[in-house]
């Protein structure tokens, strides 16, 4: 009697199992998982964050604008157009009819106005984009007017992949703080379904998306937290996840004979510089900072460094941005020539440098290290310091006497503008931030604040601009411009219409995709 | 009783505050500014210097060590510099994933770890021993990330029975609302009757759970093995046996029982250690535990949210080997 029981139990649990189990295979809707390497955001709240929340928050949430940075043009999205005044201090955006946000609510100038402001008045994140704007005007329920205190390329501006998004008013509290997991809060073709915090962020297609949805768009989206590189490679190889990034050179080597993958290697935006200290002894001689760029290994470290998934930079402006020019001329390593500067500076042949880096990461210990064997060679010493960045940077900002002669950085843009590179690391600034080489050249900066100023009239000109001023911070040797670094990502192979745009690094634009079985 | 119980308290405060000292001044002596990454990445000195005030970093260092305890003692560990959010409530988040993992190693390492134990100090020298033994060496000193790897390259990847990670299918997850009613998966799933998502759930507990339960199993084997092999030999077990008492009996329970001592003081211990080696077996099987979140705080440089994980596992350590003070102290011999 015992015995049947137990099998009547046991046969009963079985069968729960397979009729729960065959039940949703039928309908399951398509959804696609981002293996990322660390959390999918550090904050839900898109005014402040300004991390990893860049992949969720540009799914959820839209700009004004966006920019594509391979065809070099504005995408009309929240504004359908805009026009600027003649003195460049007022925009006018004339926004779209018919959107709504995720919550049902319709998308009007309030919203612009709300978010913009909300944004600034926070001061957190990304929020420092908005700086010029001085007030913002509801004309009517389609139009909203910025003003601004000086002239600014604001549509870059509002294409920004942080702080630029457009939210509604009801995810905020009383005292102005975000309501975190609200669902709604974007008009983005996705909404958020559920997350785990730290762990994975599961969004949903969202029906009444303006930009509509073509057949075998993707219905769910998880972003997931895979910090083991083990696991996404066979993740991404098994079809358990649709896309990933941030595999090891060498599992790409492999990956790329893999027909189950697609993988596709782009511009990154992101570039390596060794930042000379123009200002102290003995690298305020130019000819020794010439001399110390010839020395550095360019090819040998994109090879070994980096995997080859990368080239060595024409400036301080990156491949794949408006105003990069592979007309401007690059230190190429020779020895020779950099012994013949050292001696022509009259360095003595003690010459010691001290060189600080990110401590933890590994491409630019790499990087400092073969640096170091390459200055060996020449009898300078290189004494390199990894340190964690904020204790590089508070060497770099501290007593003038006791600042490091190289400082190694990644540096990213924040908006889709070669001022974005050139203004906070080589402008002059009285009190240093991250003009970290104290570089000082009135004509560089009148160079680069007029190709700002004349980006959204005459963006040619503004190019020609920001390249002549790239040109005087080789000919002055301010900085080592190691190598523009690439993006890898490692597609499934039904994952069909993917596109890069380095203006949002790392970002998928899941409303772009479908699944191809 | 109660004055050893009570001795073993004290202890584990001092202990504790020993760990809460330590780690907030490593902390502060670490080259790193915390207002800095509280204000986030390019702020300016103005967005830092306000940072520092809201954190309460202008303060003199002591009077930042008494706040800091204060909280302690509310159970507030701080906030976490990247994202924010109080620290304890993000473990608390992180907590469940990982308790299910020790909880069911625990129980392996008991119910399979003495039973191996029992069964090879009987069988001494025998093949049966000797296979045990084996097992338990290879259990204790292979590397939890390369058993991880392995089972994951065999079970997930040759023979493709187990996921290879994550508590439930993406399928399941997306298609069924998960109860939340512990955060305990399973619990949660067991009490609400949801039995395709338990199963779904065991189904991927397996490889993760055996990764962290073969060192505890390894550990509890040999120590119970040695420790009846000793007891085997004590005059009252040739007495009992004299006296025509069951062997099963004699095995289990006579000797067993008075075996259980250092076998507890062994499972106790190791749960502390299997909680520090979730850490590398979640980051392998994307678990979201406190593994995972250590490994993110570690990697951003947030020393609060660093600092949190180590006063809750120096916590965990002084709160298990209390219970295993008190399980050996129900032993008449031991209470002086």
């Amino acid at each position: 009697m015992e015995k049947t029981m137990k099998l009547f139990i046991v046969l009963s649990l079985i069968s729960i199992f397979i009729i729960t189990g065959s039940a949703f295979a039928a309908d399951t809707p398509t959804f696609a998982v981002y293996a990322l390497n660390s959390e999918p955001l550090t904050n839900w709240d898109p005014a402040i964050e300004f991390s990893n929340g860049i992949h969720v928050h540009n799914n959820m949430y839209e700009q004004l604008l966006r920019y594509d940075s391979i065809e070099e043009k504005i995408i009309p999205m929240l504004a359908e157009s805009y026009t600027v005044s003649e003195d460049g201090l007022t925009w006018t955006f004339n926004l779209r009819a018919g959107v709504k946000f995720q919550n049902g609510d319709d998308f009007t100038a309030e919203d612009v106005k709300f978010s913009v402001e909300r944004t600034m008045q926070l001061a957190a994140g990304a929020s420092y984009i908005w700086s010029a704007v001085e007030s913002i005007n509801v004309v009517d329920p389609l139009t909203v007017e910025f003003k601004l205190a000086y002239k600014n390329p604001l549509d870059l501006v509002a294409a920004t992949g942080y702080a630029a998004f457009i939210y509604s008013s009801k995810c905020v509290n009383e005292d102005n703080t975000w309501i975190d997991e609200t669902p709604g809060c974007g008009t983005g073709p996705y909404m958020l379904r559920s997350a785990k915090w730290g762990d994975e962020v599961i969004l949903q297609k969202f029906d009444g998306y303006w930009g509509g949805w073509q057949e075998n768009s993707i219905d769910i989206v998880v972003f997931k937290k895979v910090s083991e590189t083990a696991t996404r490679r066979q993740m991404i190889e098994t079809g358990e996840a649709a896309i990933t990034v941030e595999l090891p050179y060498t599992d790409v080597e492999v990956l790329k004979n893999n027909p189950e993958v697609v993988v596709s290697v782009n511009p990154s935006l992101q570039n390596l510089i060794g930042m000379f200290n123009t200002q102290k002894a003995p690298l305020d001689n130019v000819k020794l900072r010439q001399a110390l760029a010839y020395a550095f290994p360019y090819q040998a470290v994109i090879d070994t460094v980096i995997g080859g998934y990368g080239q060595q930079s024409y400036g301080m402006v990156p491949a794949g941005l408006w105003g990069w020019s592979d007309q401007l001329p690059r230190y190429e390593y020779d020895l020779e020539k950099a012994k013949a500067l050292l001696e022509e500076a009259g360095a003595g042949s003690d010459l010691s440098l001290v060189l600080t880096y990110t401590a933890g990461n590994e491409a630019e210990k790499s990087t400092a290290e073969l640096y170091k064997s390459e200055l060996a060679k020449l009898g300078v010493n290189l004494d390199i310091r990894g340190m964690p960045w904020d204790s590089q940077w508070e060497m770099a900002l501290g007593d003038p006497s006791q600042r490091q002669d190289i400082l190694m950085m990644y540096w990213w843009p924040d908006l889709p503008s070669p001022y974005s590179f050139l203004y906070s690391t080589f402008h002059s600034e009285d009190e240093p931030l991250f003009n970290l080489a104290y570089y000082k050249n009135p004509e560089f900066d009148q160079l680069i604040d007029g190709g700002n100023e004349m980006t959204s009239s005459d963006i040619e000109a503004a190019k020609q601009m920001f390249i002549d001023a790239q040109k005087m911070l080789l000919d002055d040797a301010a900085s080592i411009f190691m190598y523009d670094r690439q993006d890898i990502w490692v597609t499934y192979k039904t994952i069909q219409g993917f596109k890069f745009n380095p203006a949002y690094p790392t970002v998928v634009f899941f409303h772009e995709l479908t699944v191809q079985n | 009783m109660t004055k050893f119980i009570l001795r073993r308290v004290l202890l584990g405060i001092i202990v504790l505050l020993g760990v809460a000292f330590i780690t907030f001044f490593v902390a502060r002596v670490v080259p790193s500014n915390p207002a800095a990454k509280w204000a986030g990445p390019r702020a300016n000195p103005e967005q830092i210097a306000k940072a520092t005030i809201e954190l309460g970093l202008d303060k003199p260092l002591v009077v930042q060590f008494g706040k800091y305890l204060m909280d302690l003692f509310r159970g507030n560990l701080g906030n976490s510099l990247r994202t924010r959010r109080p620290i304890t409530q993000e473990l608390l988040e992180s907590l469940p994933a990982t308790v299910e993992l020790v909880l069911l190693s625990t129980i392996a390492a008991v119910f399979i770890g003495i039973p191996l134990g029992v069964i090879s100090a009987k069988r001494k020298d025998k093949l049966i021993d000797h296979l045990s033994r084996l097992f338990s060496i290879g259990a204790v000193s292979l590397p939890t990330f390369w058993i991880g790897l392995i089972l994951q390259l065999v079970f997930f990847r040759i023979l493709d029975i187990f996921p290879m990670g994550g508590q439930l299918s993406t399928e399941i997850k997306i298609l069924m609302d998960i109860p939340k009613v512990t955060g305990f998966l399973i619990f949660d799933c067991l009490i609400t009757g949801n039995f395709t998502i338990l199963w779904d759930a065991l189904w991927h507990i397996v490889l993760p759970g055996i990764t962290i339960a073969l060192y505890p199993i390894g550990l509890v084997a040999r120590m119970t093995r040695s420790a009846m092999l000793e007891i085997l030999n004590e005059d009252y077990i040739t007495a009992a046996r004299s006296y025509g008492l069951k062997e099963r009996t004699v095995l289990w329970s006579y000797a067993l029982k008075n075996s259980i001592g250092p076998t507890s003081t062994v499972v106790a211990l190791s749960i502390g250690y299997t909680l520090v080696n979730t850490f590398l077996t979640e980051s392998i099987f994307t678990w979201p535990g406190i593994g995972s979140y250590i490994s993110s705080a570690v990697i951003g440089n947030d020393y609060p949210a660093i600092m949190g994980v180590t006063i809750f596992s120096a916590f965990s350590y002084v709160l298990l080997n209390l219970a295993a003070d008190i399980i050996i102290a129900l032993d008449p011999r031991v209470r002086t």
